[in-house]
This record gives structure tokens, C-alpha cells and sequence, in this order.
């Protein structure tokens, strides 16, 4: 992608950029997810995923957990943004620890054509260690867990056994430092 | 449930500003906020000062704080009244200027219904701001107050509102003072108070190897306090340093000692851009590299090692990026320098950078501030000079609003102190100028207060004369009238084929009898021989003063690095033909 910009742009960026997944700790307040959304609109960052949730009831803290997009530089000024904002207590860049972890949830809705095909999704998502959720005449619904490499890569295999993916949700990557 | 020593929202809002030893606020009233216009009848501590719209208010309370140090305060009602003061509050979060913006809302059974005069005020300020609130409940409303106040004037500052529903502000609820709250530290980001000694080491050993080294320092200088540029002044004497600031610097180091270059940037001096070109130390303190200073990033000051004093975190390598850096604020890490160089006994008399002197020397000998006034029509440089002159002993207080009588002011005018220089620079808002003037001669009611204008931007708050009027606020209004927006007309000139599309302004009103008609004073000067007479009168007349000052209508503001350009590639005046090769591409830039 090119730009007509003499400015160094996010754009460009772009072009050396690498997938990241930032994890902040912020007071749970009215209006801190759009503070933080609103940056990363305001900015020119990029959110390929979200996750928000309540983490410590008594201390009124909640964990945000961001898949982002964008070259060491913009990410470096993407949590130091983050941080500058008020109810923020933190923000860490997970690839910056040496050791974390993460994992992302998905479920996945399959039409199936005949038990046959049931079957050879059922062993299919075996290997996987992806369970069966609910079943209801030809639908099924797998929940699969782990990375999202792993994810992503369940998904793609199950388009060659040849079920029909009907629906699916995933919960963006969360991820601790060990 | 209520006992006798609880108060009312209002009540309580009115004893937190006294208890922040605020004086002095600036506001509009309207029907979400009548209940705390009532408590501000019935008390002599406060000082209301009432603007005819609610861009007044912000910009007078921008102008008391830059002119005082002190938090700036507001008071706006729902709605437009709110939504008016929106560019106010992002020229003071792009300038980092402590305010308070205290917002009424609709009642809180009304929040969310489309209710007369209501407004997402959380909603459309949050990015304008430092941080915002909705109180919804007025047992929180003191510890907000507070904790407003806090955050505006920590760390690196900026504005701060609080939008209060009306029926908290009736509501009833003990009131917590400031000593009774203790603030939680991750949200004050007040910056490290220890200072990096690493940091100061590094400095020093490269102050010592460094053959052409420099000062670059900006608004966060002002912004630490007066010691800093105290301290800033004593460390250039030490080691002969030259010293170049932005816009917001000005006054930092005083403007006519021997090792200041002046102003750099766009529109800064040749000696101070070529000097930052060809530096090999740089030490930036309270500078954030801004577009309008670094001219092409890439031909930045390609040559130079360089460290980086500054509060904010996310203004270390965000444009430029720099070897050092310390996050700690700027009065401490100055003073530590300069005591490491006193107990070290390290000198600098050896080492006097006589060849960087003498190449700078070099680059002045161009005088690139040079003009030649004629004998009838009064060049505009000329009038800030003269304006200088007549006005430098007294301790005077100069605003402006934006564009070319903006720059020539910063160019023109030297400052030997700080805070005496209130200008809008991040944000760029016409119309700034009158009402921050205001706000100056609240703060500094003894001082001489001048807003610098031109007749375009002085017509975006024309209004607020009659608040300098009824308030008997003598701040003179020095307008340098070429009946075009100048900078826009510089620009199409310049790059646009001289194209004036929409920048002539027609239909201009008689300043002389407008400034009448609002009972101040009108003065003018048409011609060369008639400009310091004019502006004595001026002067000398201790009420609201408009003066009207014919200049040249062609004149246009140089030097200037044009978008897209490098530092080393400025125009110096209307006689160098020597464009830069991307015209075209810096035309797409602003």
C-alpha cells in the first residue's frame, strides 16, 4: 500500500507490522472501553480484537485484552497512549514479557449432510480436542480453544472434511504473562 | 435523610473551588446550570466573569492560566453551551493547558431521552480532554471536584470536565475537603519524581565531546514552572550553549540574550534551523517534535545524538527518535545537571564551541527578520518592532490569535520571561486572542495586556469586548489590518498560483467606531508617521483599546520552511527563488 503522504503514516507502517496482543488493567468506569476504543479510532490504530471483562469485583478492575496490528514503533506509542489515559493502570505489549500465554475461545456451528459426514467431523474435531456443545438434528456446535494460530488452523481443516460452517464466534485472544 | 451538615451539589461545587483557592471563573448561564448561578450569588469569594458566548469563556480561562500558572476555570450550561466551548478544550489539551470546565447536564431521568439542551457531553468532549466526567451522584461529587483539579495541573497538563446533571446540583451530601482525599496514584500521573542520574551523566559526557551542540526547548519548560527556566538560564551560561525554542518557549530563556537563535520552525529563524540541521547534540527540553518544528522528518537533524527531557511518556519517540530520554520533570532534572556540573567542578571554559559559534555567527550575518519599511505604508514587522519598543519596559502580557500577525509577533516580539507569551499553537484557533486577553488581565490585573491580531481572527470572538468593557479590563487590542486572511493568501501565493480564492475579506467593519459603539476606545494608524503616536495613545488610555493598524497588504511572512520541506530548505523572502524540489508534495500537507 502506498501512501501520498510525506508524513510517516500508520499506513506505511503497516508494512512492517506484526500482530500484537496488548493487555490492560483499568478502573471498571463508565465510558473507559470507548476512552480506549476511541483512541485507537482516533489514532489511526488498528483493534482486531477485543475482549473486556470484569477481573477483581472488590477493586472494581477490569481486563481489556487488544489484538492489534502495527510496526514495534506504533505499538510502543499505542501503550504509551493507553497509559496516559486516567483509569489505566497499566498496559503490557504480551510479546514484550518473556513468558506469557495465551488462548482464545471459538465456537463453531456445522450444518451436516448425513451421519457419515457427522462422524468424520466428529473424529476430525477429536484430534483437535474440540468438544461437541450442542447438537440439534443436522446442526452441531464445537467449542475449540487455544491459540489462535490453532484456531485458525482448525477452521481452515474443516473446510476440507467438508462440513458447512453455518455460524461462528470467536473471543479475540487473552493471554497472561507467567 | 438530610441532616444540617450536608450541602447542596451546588453548595458543595462551590466550596471545593474555594477550597482549591480558585478566584476567579468564567462563564455563560443557562438552565442546567441555575442552580449553581444561585449559590454563586450568594458568596463574595468567587469572581464570576460573564462572556457574551462560551468560546470566550474557555479561551479567557486558557489565557488566565498560561498568564498565572494557576488552574483556569469555566462554568457552561447543557447543550450548546457545552458543545461551544469544544475547540477551547482541545486547543488547551493540544497546548497542555490546566483547565477545569465545570458542564451542566439535563437532570439525570432525563439523560438519554433527547431532552431540551441535552447533549453526550461526556461523549463529545472525551477526546478533547484529559479526562472527563458524568457525576452521577453527588455523595462523589466533592472527591471528583478534587481529583479534577489534580489531574489538570499534574504531569503534563491539560483540561479536565465535569458534566453535572441538575438534579445533583439540588441534591444533598457532605462535603469532603481537598486534605481529606487521597488520590490514587496510577490516575494523577503526576511523572517520576526521582530524577535519572544515568540520564543526567550521559548529558554531561556528551555536553564535554560534543562539538556543535544546542538547546531545543518548548511549552513543557514553561509548564514545569518559573524555576526551570531559571535553572535552564544558568546551565547556557555555564556551557555556552545556543539555545533555540518553539513557538511555546518563547520566554523561557530571554529572547534578546546573546545565545538565543530564537524561535525555530516553520516560520523560525534561518540561524536557529540551520543550526538544529547541522547539530551533533541536541537536547530537547519539553519540546514533542512537532510537525511544525521538524519540517522533513527524514532530513531531521540527520547528524545528531540526541536527548529528550520530557513528562510524557508517549512524546519520547513518537516523531523523532532520540538516543536518551527521562520522563522526570524538567525543574528537577535541570537543577540536578547543574549541581552534578557544580560538585564535579567540571568546566566548560575550554570549551567554547568557538567554530559552532562562529558558523552560527555566519547564518545570523543573512538577517533573515530583515525588512525594509518605507516611508508611507506601514510594514507589519515594523509595527510589532515599534510595539516592542514602546512597550518593553513595562511588564507586559501579549496574546494573539492566528496566522501571519501570529508569527510575526513570535518573530518580533522577544520575551524575557515566561508566561508572558499566550498563544495558540497546537490547535492554530482564530479567535483565541481577545478572550485569552481577558483572561491575562484577570490573572494579572496591574500588567499591561496586549492581543496582538489581525482583523480576520479578531472577528471570530468580536464579542468579547463588551466582557473587557463591563468587566473595565483595559487590554488593548493591536490589530495588523491587511483586510486578507494572510496566511491563507501566503499559502495560495506560494503555492496555489496565486489563486485568492475566498481569502479577501470584504465588507470589513469601522474598527474606530466599532470599538465605540462598545464603549472602549478606537485608535488608528493609517500611515508610517502616525504608528507610534497611535501606539502610545494606546497605551496610555486605561480602558479597552482598539487599534487599528493599516499595514501592507502584500507582506508575507518569512522565513518559511514550506510543508514537506527540510529545515535546510527555507524561503527567506519574497526575493529567493529557490523553491524546494517537492512543492507538489507539500502542498497536500497542512
Amino acid at each position: 500500500m502506498s501512501s501520498t503522504s510525506v508524513y510517516p503514516t500508520p499506513i506505511n507502517a503497516f508494512k512492517q507490522s506484526k500482530r500484537s496482543v496488548l493487555s490492560v488493567i483499568v478502573d471498571n468506569e463508565p465510558g473507559i472501553l470507548a476512552r480506549i476504543v476511541g483512541l485507537f479510532s482516533g489514532r489511526g490504530y488498528n483493534i482486531e480484537a477485543l475482549n473486556v471483562t470484569v477481573v477483581d469485583v472488590q477493586k472494581n478492575l477490569s481486563r481489556i485484552t487488544i489484538e492489534t496490528l502495527g510496526e514495534e514503533k506504533v505499538i510502543s506509542q499505542i501503550i504509551a497512549q493507553l497509559e496516559k489515559l486516567v483509569p489505566v493502570h497499566s498496559a503490557t505489549n504480551l510479546a514484550n514479557l518473556s513468558e506469557s500465554y495465551e488462548a482464545e475461545i471459538c465456537l463453531v456451528k456445522i450444518e451436516f449432510d448425513n451421519e457419515e459426514q457427522d462422524q468424520k467431523i466428529l473424529n476430525f474435531a477429536d484430534i483437535y480436542r474440540s468438544r461437541t456443545v450442542q447438537k440439534r438434528q443436522n446442526i452441531v456446535v464445537y467449542e475449540i480453544s487455544g491459540t489462535s494460530e490453532r484456531i485458525n488452523k482448525f477452521l481452515d481443516d474443516l473446510d476440507t472434511i467438508g462440513g458447512i460452517k453455518v455460524e461462528l464466534v470467536r473471543s479475540g485472544p487473552i493471554g497472561l504473562g507467567i | 435523610m438530610s441532616n444540617d451538615n450536608e450541602l447542596t451539589g451546588a453548595d458543595i461545587l462551590l466550596k471545593a473551588l474555594k477550597d482549591q483557592e480558585v478566584d476567579t471563573i468564567f462563564g455563560y448561564p443557562g438552565g442546567a446550570v441555575l442552580p449553581i448561578y444561585d449559590a454563586i450569588f450568594g458568596q463574595n469569594f468567587l469572581k464570576h466573569v460573564l462572556v457574551r458566548q462560551e468560546a470566550g469563556a474557555v479561551h479567557a480561562a486558557e489565557g488566565y492560566a498560561r498568564s498565572s500558572g494557576k488552574v483556569g476555570v469555566l462554568l457552561v450550561t447543557s447543550g450548546p453551551g457545552v458543545t461551544n466551548v469544544v475547540t477551547g478544550l482541545t486547543d488547551a489539551l493540544m497546548d497542555s493547558i490546566p483547565i477545569v470546565c465545570i458542564s451542566g447536564q439535563v437532570p439525570s431521568h432525563l439523560i438519554g431521552t433527547d431532552a431540551f439542551q441535552e447533549c453526550d457531553t461526556t461523549g463529545i468532549t472525551r477526546p478533547c480532554t484529559k479526562h472527563n466526567y458524568l457525576v452521577k451522584d453527588v455523595s462523589k461529587l466533592s472527591e471528583t471536584i478534587h481529583e479534577a483539579f489534580k489531574i489538570a495541573s499534574s504531569g503534563r497538563p491539560g483540561p479536565v470536565l465535569i458534566d453535572i446533571p441538575k438534579d445533583v446540583q439540588f441534591a444533598k451530601s457532605k462535603y469532603i475537603s481537598k486534605k481529606d482525599i487521597s488520590f490514587r496514584e496510577h490516575r494523577i500521573k503526576a511523572g517520576s519524581k526521582n530524577v535519572d542520574k544515568n540520564f543526567v551523566i550521559e548529558l554531561v559526557n556528551h555536553i564535554k565531546k560534543s562539538e556543535r551542540p544546542i538547546f531545543y526547548v518548548g511549552g513543557g519548560c514553561l509548564n514545569s514552572g518559573h524555576q526551570a527556566s531559571q535553572e535552564l538560564i544558568k546551565l547556557v551560561n555555564k556551557t555556552n550553549i545556543p539555545i533555540t525554542t518553539t513557538l511555546h518557549g518563547l520566554g523561557c530563556f530571554p529572547g534578546e540574550d546573546k545565545s538565543s537563535l530564537g524561535m525555530l520552525g516553520m516560520h523560525g529563524n534561518y540561524e536557529a534551523n540551520l543550526a538544529m540541521n547541522k547539530c551533533d547534540l541536541m537536547i530537547n527540553v519539553g519540546a514533542r517534535f512537532d510537525d511544525r518544528v521538524t519540517g522533513r522528518l527524514d532530513a531531521f537533524s540527520p547528524d545528531s545524538i540526541k536527548f529528550h527531557i520530557d513528562i510524557d511518556q508517549s512524546s519520547i519517540n513518537k516523531n523523532v527518535k532520540v538516543n536518551f530520554h527521562t520522563n522526570t520533570d524538567i525543574t528537577l532534572t535541570l537543577k540536578e545537571i547543574n549541581s552534578f556540573i557544580d560538585s564535579n567542578n567540571i568546566d566548560f571554559g575550554d570549551k567554547d564551541y568557538d567554530n559552532w559559534w562562529g558558523q552560527i555567527n555566519e547564518w545570523r550575518k543573512k538577517e533573515c527578520l530583515h525588512y525594509e519599511q518605507g516611508d508611507e505604508v506601514i510594514k507589519p514587522q515594523h509595527a510589532i518592532s515599534r510595539l516592542y519598543e514602546l512597550t518593553k519596559q513595562k511588564d507586559t502580557f501579549v496574546t494573539t490569535e492566528v496566522g501571519q500577525h501570529q508569527m510575526w509577533a513570535a518573530q518580533y516580539y522577544k520575551f524575557s520571561k515566561p508566561n508572558r507569551w499566550i498563544t495558540s499553537g497546537g490547535l492554530g484557533t482564530m479567535g483565541f486572542g481577545m478572550p485569552a486577553a481577558v483572561g491575562a488581565q484577570m490573572a494579572n490585573p496591574d500588567s499591561l495586556v496586549i492581543d496582538i491580531a489581525g482583523e480576520a481572527s479578531f472577528l471570530m470572538n468580536i464579542q468579547e469586548i463588551a466582557t473587557a468593557v463591563q468587566y473595565k479590563l483595559p487590554i488593548k487590542i493591536f490589530i495588523l489590518n491587511n483586510e486578507y486572511m494572510g496566511m491563507v493568501r501566503q499559502w495560495q501565493e506560494l503555492l496555489h498560483g496565486s489563486r485568492y480564492s475566498e481569502s479577501y475579506v470584504d465588507a470589513l467593519p469601522d474598527f474606530k467606531k466599532l470599538a465605540e459603539s462598545f464603549n472602549a476606545v478606537g485608535v488608528r494608524a493609517k500611515n508610517i508617521s502616525e504608528l507610534d503616536d497611535t501606539i502610545n495613545e494606546m497605551i496610555s488610555i486605561d480602558r479597552p483599546v482598539i487599534a487599528d493598524i493599516w499595514v501592507d497588504k502584500k507582506e508575507n511572512c518569512f522565513p518559511m520552511i514550506p510543508s514537506g520541506a527540510a529545515h535546510h530548505e527555507m524561503l527567506l523572502s519574497k526575493y529567493d527563488k529557490e523553491n524546494p524540489e517537492n512543492q507538489e508534495k507539500g502542498k497536500v500537507l497542512v
